[in-house]
């Protein structure tokens, strides 16, 4: 199981990979693994503005559908298309060409209340 | 003992679509701090569900008009289904902890639960896993999965989740008995499936078929094996 040390994270299991008051998003490893194989991502439309905490994507495994949360305030500014026809990449690079969205963030702030590697490897622990 | 919620909602003539928004509320009611809770009910008249994201370019729906078939969608993941001569639960708890959690372990858990109902009435069933040779084409009941329980290698129950803010809903169909028509009449191009090899009922295991009878065997099901009172 892999909490990479530079990436924060929300108690939803998703990952945020900060870039300036850019915040790439996606599930974590944790995550990936429990829902099983990813069959269909349904992605939040570029433009759509999001609220911390509140659903903006649905992630369908093999017989489950699971909602996906954004840990941060602001618009959506990118998607990963790619999962469009290539759902596992979900599974397969949950940290990398598996991430689902991007955020341009309303307040940097927030950050500061996501979890960082070790918190969140204690969540996941802990459960 | 933990305490659940039972609604038993076999005679209720809901509608499919008002049973799917059932469903959901019982969801909502648990992420909101309800206790857990079993729904049983029944498709009259008969509902073609699709599952949450799949193409409704696969129904006919010319056809499911005239045989009086509603089109509906799950919430839940999964392929298309028809309903109407099947018990259908649904279980609504909050997220297990651990291993328990993960869609596998909930499917395991709440098979405990459902393996045992049916034992009740005779029939041995267990869960069935993944088979690449199965799968293929947009019919629900002939993709074999984990989630679903089969008795030899036919599918008698198949079931689907939604995840929802640390709560699960689960629900799934028990084939009691035949229709006069299967998915293959409903669907655009069902395939090359054989939809009465790929399943059996429990008319046809010698079982059981009345939805009363059958609902009261998994509620001492998840009873027994879930250690559960429901009021």
């Amino acid at each position: 199981m892999q909490f990479p040390d530079e990436l924060r994270y929300s108690s939803e299991h998703e990952w945020v990979a900060i870039d300036g008051v850019r915040a790439r998003i996606g599930i974590t490893d944790y995550a990936q693994d429990a829902l099983g194989d990813v069959v269909y991502v349904d992605l939040p439309a570029v433009g759509l503005a999001v609220i911390a905490g509140a659903t903006c994507a649905e992630v369908e495994s093999t017989k489950s559908v699971s909602e996906i949360y954004s840990p941060l305030t602001g618009v959506v500014v990118e998607v990963n298309t790619l999962l469009v026809d290539a759902p596992e990449h979900v599974n397969q690079e949950p940290y990398g060409s598996g991430w689902i969205f991007t955020v341009e963030m309303a307040d940097t702030a927030e950050v500061d209340a996501l979890l960082d590697a070790a918190a969140y490897r204690r969540l996941v622990e802990e459960e | 003992m933990r305490s659940w919620r039972l609604l038993d909602h076999l005679e209720n003539g809901a509608g499919g679509a008002q049973h799917m928004e059932a469903d959901l509320a019982l969801l909502a009611e648990v992420v909101a701090g309800a206790d857990p809770a079993l729904r049983l009910y029944r498709f009259v008249p008969p509902a073609l569900s699709l599952g949450r994201f799949q193409d409704e370019r696969v129904v006919d729906h010319e056809v499911c008009r005239r045989l009086g078939v509603e089109v509906v969608r799950r919430p839940t993941g999964g392929k298309a289904l028809l309903h109407g001569a099947e018990l259908t639960y649904a279980v609504a708890i909050p997220r297990p902890d651990g291993e328990d959690g993960t869609v596998d372990g909930v499917y395991c858990v709440l098979a405990n639960a459902l393996i045992a109902g049916l034992a009740r009435l005779g029939v041995t069933a267990r869960v069935a896993r993944h088979d690449g040779d199965r799968g293929a084409g947009p019919a629900c009941i002939t993709s074999m999965q984990g989630a679903d329980l089969r008795v030899g290698d036919r599918k008698v129950c198949g079931s689907a989740q939604l995840r929802r803010r640390g709560a699960v809903l689960q629900h799934g169909s028990i084939l009691l008995d035949r229709l006069g028509f299967d998915e293959t009449f409903l669907l655009v191009a069902p395939g090359d499936i054989d939809l009465r090899g790929a399943s059996v009922t429990m008319r046809e295991l010698g079982a059981p078929a009345d939805p009363h009878v059958v609902a009261g065997a998994l509620i001492e099901g998840f009873r027994e094996t879930l250690d559960v009172d429901f009021r």
